[in-house]
């Protein structure tokens, strides 16, 4: 069984312009210690798809239809009799068997609480131990991540880390309860390549330790070729293509997933840059079709008006698209 | 590209008093510290670094925008601290800069018509106000807008699109060269190859020299001729984009370079990366000696008393003491 479960989620947000249809229809799983990343550009929903599991979309943002299974359980408002039996079981899982990195530390933190505190706290929330104990407990986390000299950071407030210690201190809260599912929402977009570095190995490292699953939200396609076993491609509020990160990168089936691919350098290869013209669809008023229609280079008349079904190329590996079905069809009026 | 240098820096640095109070000790930011190089006529110069390395300030120096504490800039042959008001008229014309923020960087009280025509109104380029706007419906079509945009104001543009904006005011003055200072770091990857696209297409076209400061280092590569690394306000390697890529010479190049993830599973799985020790020190009375031994992997005692300084290596240079040849 998988981990998290979530069907047919649609995020609808009030805005004084219309409604905003963030995201539409997506479906996925993310199984026991698995490794998956979603990719996506700004707008195209992937955030607000992890803030609607969680539970923590901002208060004009509303999970119109669909259901997220976290370990078994349906976590989302619609399974819970009132608001606050919500609110308390969320808050349960959240920190503990759930937790979240985000991408940047300093708005994470509250700049007038010493570190140490703010680690404990998430300790003790969940744990029933004494003031000391969950001071050891929280030390030896910050050791664990990397920090230097944990017993005298301890003491210490935010300013006087820099981004990498930070991001440091922001997963050793994330991990201090031993979460079974791990949420990093661009956790490295804010830190230089040599810290992107680190922090991706402590990611690695923690993960395999604590047999964790994670999700890990990027729009950079460099750090989830490294990390991740499955990959999900997000545009216009939909999943357009999602496969094993060997599928997605060496056998792309959807035209933006090879427009993204072409649009980043690889040095060994020397190619051109090829990038895909136009900018992302206005969600305020979404195409019918397929999202990626103004932008693609094979577009038909169909892609306009009707959303593509999804083909499926392996247990792993499913793409939505048109081109398959008329490809398909071609092939059926020749035999 | 030509051979004709457009501009050298010789020895430039840029130092920041941050002194608190009249009575305590004096504190001195090393912004940039004793850099040199040289940009040909046609030519991008990438610049990378981590954040605090100093290339920012290095390029808003080349602008005047901050002052050189030492050191000389020369444009066209001539020191841009000492030109006659005529002269520094046609540097300011000729040298524009594309910030890294389209989001700040752009008036939004302005229509794009009157942001893109406001630099030539300065210059006094075109006689009138009809042939300015002509010039910039012109310019916006050459940035891969439409010519009708040029009365609309700027929040109605996505980041890709203001950034084209803002190429467009710059190209309204025909300069020589242009500083860009991270053009797409704040742009989504699609977004990014349309901006360097862009920015190559123009440079075959008009031939201007570009300073590319960024730190995304496979993008820095993509469009530049040559690249110069920087440390804590010293340049510890330059060489030819493709010879700096491929055969860095300097540790911290090389550690730089490995920590780059690839698009590539396979490859990414495969690479071994140079875990480099703890972070950039800060500029803040730096230490002696050279300012990457307290990360390096090779460092010795030699590398405690005296900073290296930018030696020749087959036309690839570097500042480091244990590089063999």
């Amino acid at each position: 069984m998988a981990l998290l479960d979530v069907t047919n989620l649609s995020v609808d947000f009030q805005t004084d312009q219309g409604v905003v249809h963030a995201v539409r229809d997506i479906s996925f799983q993310v199984g026991e210690s698995e490794v998956v990343g979603i990719v996506g550009e700004s707008g195209s929903g992937k955030s607000v798809t992890m803030y609607s599991v969680m539970g923590l979309l901002a208060s004009n943002g509303d999970i119109k239809e669909g259901s997220v299974t976290f370990d078994g359980t349906e976590i989302t408002r619609k399974a819970f009799p009132n608001q606050k039996a919500y609110e308390a079981a969320m808050s349960r899982i959240r920190g503990n068997d759930m937790s979240m990195i985000f991408q940047d530390p300093m708005t994470f933190l509250n700049p007038v609480i010493k570190i140490g505190k703010q680690v404990t706290e998430v300790i003790k929330n969940h744990n029933k131990i004494s003031d000391a104990q969950a001071k050891e407990q929280a030390v030896s986390l910050m050791g664990q991540v990397g920090i230097p000299s944990p017993e005298q950071r301890f003491g210490q407030y935010p300013h006087e880390f820099s981004g990498g210690m930070r991001q440091r201190i922001i997963i050793a809260m994330a991990l201090a309860n031993n979460p079974k599912l791990i949420i990093a929402d661009e956790p490295t977009t804010a830190l230089d390549v040599t810290i992107q570095a680190q922090v991706l190995d402590l990611i690695k490292e923690m993960k395999e330790k604590l047999n964790s699953s994670v999700i890990m939200i990027t729009h950079d396609l460099g750090v989830v070729a490294s990390l991740c076993d499955r990959i999900i491609i997000m545009y216009g509020g939909k999943i357009v293509e999602s496969g094993r990160a060997r599928e997605i990168f060496y056998e792309p089936r959807h035209p933006y997933t090879m427009g993204l691919l072409r649009c980043v350098h690889n040095p060994e290869k020397k190619e051109k840059l090829m990038p895909i013209p136009g900018s992302p669809p206005d969600l305020l008023k979404p195409p019918a079709g397929c999202p990626f229609v103004d932008r693609c280079s094979k577009a038909m008349k169909i892609c306009k008006v009707q959303m593509p079904k999804e083909t499926v190329y392996s247990e792993t590996h499913v793409c939505a698209c048109w081109l398959e079905e008329a490809e398909r069809r071609k092939g059926e009026r020749h035999v | 590209m030509s051979d004709k240098v457009l501009l050298s820096v010789e020895h430039v640095k840029t130092y920041f008093d941050v002194t608190k109070g009249p009575f305590s000790r004096k504190q001195i930011v090393k912004a940039v510290d004793d850099v040199s190089f040289t940009i040909k006529e046609g030519e991008t110069y990438g610049l990378v670094g981590e954040s605090g390395c100093g290339k920012s300030t290095l390029g808003r120096t080349l602008v005047q925008i901050y002052r050189a504490t030492e050191g000389r800039i020369c444009y066209k042959g001539r020191d841009i601290s000492t030109l006659t008001q005529n002269d520094r008229k046609e540097f300011t014309r000729e040298v524009q800069m594309i910030f890294q923020d389209p989001y700040a960087s752009l008036n939004p009280r302005m229509t794009v018509g009157e942001i893109i025509k406001e630099p030539m109104e300065i210059h006094k380029i075109l006689s009138t106000s009809r042939e300015r706007e002509e010039r910039a419906a012109e310019l916006l079509k050459t940035v891969g807008l439409k010519p009708d945009h040029i009365r609309r104001y700027p929040h109605e543009f996505s980041g890709g699109q203001r950034q084209r904006i803002s190429i467009a005011r710059t190209l309204a003055l025909n300069p020589k060269f242009i500083i860009c200072d991270e053009p797409i770091s704040a742009l989504d990857v699609s977004i990014q190859a349309q901006i360097i696209n862009l920015l190559k297409e123009i440079q075959e076209n008009m031939g201007i020299s570009y300073l590319f400061v960024a730190h995304d280092l496979s993008m820095v590569n993509y469009i530049s001729h040559r690249i110069g690394v920087m440390y804590l306000g010293h340049l510890v390697e330059e060489g030819d984009a493709d010879e700096v890529y491929e055969n860095p010479i300097h540790p911290y190049t090389k550690a730089l370079l490995s920590a780059v993830p690839i698009p590539d599973p396979d490859k990414a799985r495969e690479k071994k990366r140079i875990q480099l020790k703890g972070e950039l020190p800060t500029p803040l009375n730096p230490p002696s000696g050279c300012p990457f031994k307290g990360r390096c992997p090779i460092a010795t005692e030699a590398c405690e008393e005296t900073r290296p300084e930018l030696k020749d290596y087959k036309g690839h240079k570097a500042a480091c003491f244990r590089i063999q040849t």
